[in-house]
């Protein structure tokens, strides 16, 4: 494992030094916004603010081709590397694919599954629409809330420093002192986090194992157990990496690691994506008096979409295992 | 395993402490404040690393106060202290009597049970005849013509959903201003206006086409502003650094949300950007902490006022162990005048953390569909000549004992009397 992630713990060291050098000096000051030291007033690194990942983990953690859509069928020719678009996302054109991406899995750029826990994540990825708690606007866990294509706020106080996300509203409190953990399992874990130099390690447990890590179907149980370093690369880009264990899913730990950016708009502000509405059609449709989606009319492309459930992965079924 | 079992011992003890303290014993209320003047004897609070007041910590609301204040305390500001141990008294009584069960039958039995249990505030009295403190009258001020408009419109759909249910046959309080008839062809009809509160407000409709028709609470989207505990109590973690406000509200029994308040001279959004808690503006004054809160959804609901809410809060550590929270609600298309509201919040162990982060509501919220999923059930039985036609059932704003105490009789809510 050591050898692993050597690397990225040597490119880490360098970040980290030039950070020193950056922190040393910068003080960061944008038209219309307040001056924002690079420091807190006792003197760690000055994490408050909005951040975002830019890249494609929320797709898939691993590095990936792209793909005609998020859901494909094979296409007129026999080949697997020609499939088309499939009815759900039919209508959605190329802003129905799904991006490339080199991966943000540290190593050999693989999540070592064991021989089971790897069948389950290639069931997930073909009943992704029926099984991802993203598309149900579930609670998103961590990690997967941190490289989510929605902006998050840092607010960095005196005893607990608050993520607060965008997507549905929610939010963790890392506890950087002495609290008891939840009386029960949980969605975004339970986060306590201390100071080494000028890394956060925050360390996460008391998952519920509902979670997902992005839409390819890449999971993990209630044993999941995280291990995060924030570490500053300049005032507003931060080194994020995670290292992930869960015994029942995977035969080691593994770690992702990315950058995370500062949103520098000067009139920044976190907007609500209260999404819990959003899905209703989709959670509920089908129980309504009068169903809202039939078919498509006039010039307006018709789409007869039978997409069945299978055994298993019914309204909830899936989920409640 | 072990850790488990005694977390386990550890939650068992949470639920019979909270059982105890349920049996709303009398409490001594000497040394409690007057008003807003903090605890008595409490250390001041230190200001932030950085120089700002410090707002940070876990609070919530230890005392039950009526938001308008009743007709019989009309020229009282305060409860006294008789008044309170009788008030607290009474409440017991009727939330410890079983003897109603069986009287109202299972329509509003059922349409109670879970209420009863949760949206029912199990706190001693407080001090206070009314959380209003302006105007001086304790109420909300009267409706503009035009919302009372809107309220009469809501109302007359509400009872024509109605008229065909046991309520309106047996002329129950909830059909108050209607009569029994046959189903009303507006059962087709969307509702005047979009179904903005939990059912407890006062805003539910007879009807569930589809998910909108159960109103907020059903649908896990409650939580709103602004929000001053209500029946079920509310913690709220305040997280600071400078320019920057946070506020977690963990509200309405598992919906809560997350508030963010920049402090900053900047303008609001535009104003066809409409949010659900609206767009917070925050500014130091001496040391409160003013915001300044608009562009609200009209999918929202306070009290009639919807998207021309503004609201003002005002947030000042008193002292180590208290915040005083004093709300204006302004909006001249409902109000005929602004009007203010003053909450005392109690600071709370962080040790214990005894704070849910976790909405989870939706989560789980295996309610709403199998709800809608037993009407189709319903209509199919009637088509068939299985079952009773729909539209005689009531599954909401019912009445009877919906929000824990009884819509009329000797055991409505005493405290509203």
């Amino acid at each position: 494992m050591r050898n692993r992630f050597r690397g990225s713990t040597i490119s880490l060291a360098l970040a980290a030094a030039a950070v020193s050098a950056v922190i040393a000096v910068s003080m960061t000051r944008i038209a219309g916004q307040a001056a924002r030291p690079a420091r807190t007033a006792d003197g760690k690194p000055n994490f408050s603010g909005i951040w975002q990942a830019l890249n494609e983990a929320h797709w898939d953690l691993e590095a990936h081709a792209a793909r005609p859509g998020m859901v494909t069928q094979p296409g007129p020719y026999p080949f697997s590397f020609a499939e088309v678009p499939a009815a759900p996302v039919l209508a959605l054109g190329a802003a129905g694919g799904v991006p490339g991406s080199i991966g943000v899995v540290d190593g050999d750029g693989t999540i070592p599954y064991t021989p089971e826990a790897a069948a389950t994540k290639q069931e997930n990825a073909a009943n992704w629409i029926d099984r991802d708690p993203e598309l149900k606007c579930y609670l998103p866990g961590i990690p997967r809330a941190m490289y989510m294509p929605y902006p998050f706020q840092i607010v960095q106080g005196t005893n607990k420093i608050q993520m607060a996300y965008a997507f549905t509203s929610t939010a963790r409190t890392i506890h950087l002192d002495d609290v008891e953990g939840p009386p029960d399992d949980t969605f975004m874990g339970h986060s306590v986090g201390r100071w080494e130099g000028d890394t956060l390690v925050v360390d996460v447990t008391d998952f519920n194992g509902k979670n997902w890590f992005d839409r390819a179907g890449n999971f993990h149980s209630e044993a999941l157990h995280l291990v995060e370093r924030f570490t500053p690369i300049s005032a507003d880009a931060i080194h994020y990496e995670v290292t992930i264990e869960d015994p029942n899913v995977f035969t080691r730990p593994w770690q992702i690691s990315m950058p995370l950016y500062r949103r520098l708009e000067p009139n920044m502000q976190l907007m609500e994506y209260r999404c819990i509405e959003f899905v209703e059609e989709f959670l509920y449709g089908h129980v309504r008096k009068e169903q809202l989606v039939k078919r498509w009319e006039g010039e307006t492309i018709i789409v007869d979409i039978t997409r069945k459930v299978p055994p298993g992965n019914a309204f909830y079924d899936w989920y409640r295992k | 395993m072990r850790r488990r079992v005694l977390e386990l011992l550890g939650v068992l003890m949470m639920i019979m402490a909270v059982t105890v303290l349920l049996r709303l014993a009398p409490i001594p209320v000497a040394g409690q404040a007057q008003r807003a003047q903090g605890q008595a004897g409490a250390a001041p609070a230190a200001p932030t690393p950085w120089g700002e007041p410090d707002l940070q910590g876990i609070w919530t609301t230890d005392y039950e106060i009526p938001l308008q204040r009743p007709a019989r305390y009309a020229d009282q500001e305060f409860f006294t202290d008789e008044e309170r141990a009788e008030l607290d008294r009474e409440r017991a009584r009727i939330i410890g009597s079983d003897q109603r069960r069986s009287e109202r039958g299972s329509e509003q039995d059922v349409g109670g049970a879970y209420s009863a249990a949760i949206f029912l505030s199990h706190k001693h009295m407080g001090r206070r005849t009314s959380l209003i403190v302006d105007p001086p009258d304790g109420r909300v001020p009267p409706l503009t013509p035009e919302a009372q408009q809107r309220r009469d419109a809501i109302r007359e759909y509400q009872l024509a959903l109605l008229q065909a249910t046991d309520v309106c046959s047996n002329n129950l309080p909830a059909c108050a201003g209607g009569q029994y008839g046959p189903p009303s062809p507006r059962m087709a009809e969307p509702p005047p206006y979009y179904p903005a509160t939990a059912a407890a407000a006062g805003g539910a409709f007879n009807r569930s086409d589809g998910p909108e028709d159960r109103g907020l609470g059903e649908r896990c989207m409650s939580a709103r502003l602004p929000d001053f505990g209500g029946a079920a109590g509310y913690f709220l973690r305040i997280v600071q650094s400078p320019g920057t406000v946070s506020i977690f509200y963990d509200t309405g029994q598992g919906q809560g949300w997350q508030r963010v308040i920049p402090v900053t001279d900047r303008p609001h959004l535009p104003s066809h950007v409409r949010q659900w808690w609206g767009d917070p503006r925050g500014r130091w004054e001496g040391n409160t902490l003013v915001v300044d809160t608009t562009n609200f959804s009209p999918k929202t609901d306070y009290q009639g006022s919807r998207e021309n809410l503004h609201l003002v809060e005002r947030w000042t550590r008193l002292d180590a162990e208290t915040i005083e929270y004093v709300a204006t609600m302004e909006d001249p298309t409902t109000w005929t005048s602004p009007w203010t509201v003053a909450v005392e919040l109690s600071q709370q162990s962080n040790e214990a953390n005894r704070f849910y982060t976790e909405p989870r509501c939706h989560e789980g919220n295996y309610g709403l569909p199998g709800l809608l999923a037993g009407e189709r059930a319903m209509e199919r039985a009637f088509a068939e000549g299985r079952g009773p036609d729909p539209a005689t059932r009531c599954t909401a704003g019912c009445g009877g004992f919906a929000a824990g105490f009884a819509d009329s009789g000797a055991e409505t809510n005493p405290v509203q009397r």
